[in-house]
């Protein structure tokens, strides 16, 4: 019988039984080339876990214990997550840059009130009223006022190549993208619990992302991104 | 009940940082690959059915979240990891040791991610094919397959360097 390459390594990784087993053990029997290629297949597998093993035997870092453990007495069941410890750390991995919101520089506490455009009054169901409307269309995550009432937590392309944008604002937060007609909300999160401090109650603006995360071909806008994408009225 | 959720992610946690290191190329890279998993493990800890295996389905959230961090990374052309920042993996010993640790380290970030995962998972987090191919969500023959070829490639690296 030939001995494939595939039954062979599944020989030596022990996930042979009974008779497809017995047939692998008589040829490598007759055959002293099978046995140290099984052998060379152990001693790989022993190498690698020789190598990796000292990662799960050293202790667990407490920036990830902690995403686990209630915070400190607090009786919620709100699961804490912590943002901060691990940008305090060494900042995050690019995947998960690319995917916080633009910071905005802390500028000046100004309000930006959203702008009313009236010829996008009358919307059908499921449009952004014009105030989120405005706010959608002008305000970019990287420029914004760092207190606003309504915040843009990131923008990307979705399939289909609309452009989106998640948006929060204090008791909820959502999806719009933006099609022919308008800002079409596509996902609404009503969100608990304000932000205290660097701790953020789960179930908000990681919801939102996640959605987004699910949503989106590929990364966040970077904030030259968003400038583009709004001096084309978020439109392709 | 709440409780018991986090406290067995808690007790993952070890065997998880150790796929997310491999999968993700350094120890540091990999932590922040389990805080991702952690925190969309939390968001969406209502889709875990009790009862099934908890540790698949960390470590299949995991790889998914890796894939979709590679391919957005791919698209933009940009590398998941600094070659230059994080080389070496888990305790370090001697200056031989060092330059050993990172050769593994070197050639199991030349594997394209598909056989990668299927190496770690089978040789080092020890799941057989099927839980593996489960993990993955492949078929076991080409579970099989990509371990076969990820194997020969790193015994090329490997053996080679040696």
């Amino acid at each position: 019988m030939t001995v494939t390459p595939e039954l062979l390594a599944a020989y030596a990784d022990g996930q042979l039984e009974g008779a497809d087993k017995a047939r692998i053990e008589a040829a490598i029997a007759a055959d002293p080339a099978l046995a140290s290629q099984v052998a060379r297949h152990r001693r790989l597998r022993k190498a690698l876990a020789a190598h990796y093993a000292p990662v799960a035997e050293e202790p667990v870092p407490d920036r990830l214990a902690a995403l686990l453990k209630p915070s400190g007495g607090a009786e919620s069941h709100a699961e804490v997550i912590s943002f901060a410890g691990a940008r305090a750390k060494r900042g995050l991995l690019p995947a998960i840059r690319r995917w916080a919101p633009v910071a905005g520089p802390a500028l000046a506490a100004s309000l930006v009130l959203a702008i009313w455009q009236p010829w996008q009054g009358g919307l059908p169901e499921g449009y952004a009223d014009p105030a989120l409307a405005g706010v959608l269309d002008t305000r970019l995550a990287a420029t914004q006022p760092a207190d606003a009432d309504l915040r843009i937590l990131l923008s990307f392309q979705r399939q289909g190549g609309d452009l989106c944008r998640a948006w929060r604002g204090a008791e909820a937060g959502g999806i719009a993208c933006r099609d022919g007609v308008g800002w079409r909300i596509e996902r609404q999160f009503a969100l608990e619990g304000a932000t205290s401090g660097d701790y953020r109650q789960a179930g908000s603006e990681a919801d939102i992302m996640s959605a987004a995360q699910d949503m989106a071909v590929s990364g966040a806008l970077d904030a030259e991104g968003e400038e583009r994408a709004k001096a084309k009225g978020w439109q392709n | 009940m709440a409780k018991a959720f986090e406290q067995a992610v808690l007790d993952l946690l070890p065997r998880l940082r150790r796929f997310a290191c491999g999968l993700a190329g350094s120890a540091a890279d990999g932590d922040d690959l389990c805080q991702m998993t952690i925190e969309r493990a939390l968001v969406r800890r209502d889709q875990w059915q009790p009862g099934t295996r908890l540790d698949s389905w960390m470590y299949w959230i995991m790889r998914n979240i890796f894939i979709d961090e590679m391919r957005a990374a791919r698209r933009r052309s940009e590398t998941f990891v600094d070659e230059e920042a994080g080389l070496g993996v888990g305790s370090v010993g001697g200056q031989e040791a060092r330059v050993e640790l990172a050769l593994v380290d070197r050639a199991m970030r030349q594997l394209p991610t598909d056989q990668r995962e299927a190496v770690l998972l089978v040789m080092v987090e020890g799941y057989s094919y099927k839980e593996a191919a489960e993990i993955i969500g492949c078929p076991v023959g080409t579970l099989n397959s990509r371990l076969v070829r990820g194997r020969d490639a790193l015994l090329g690296l490997l053996e080679d360097a040696s």
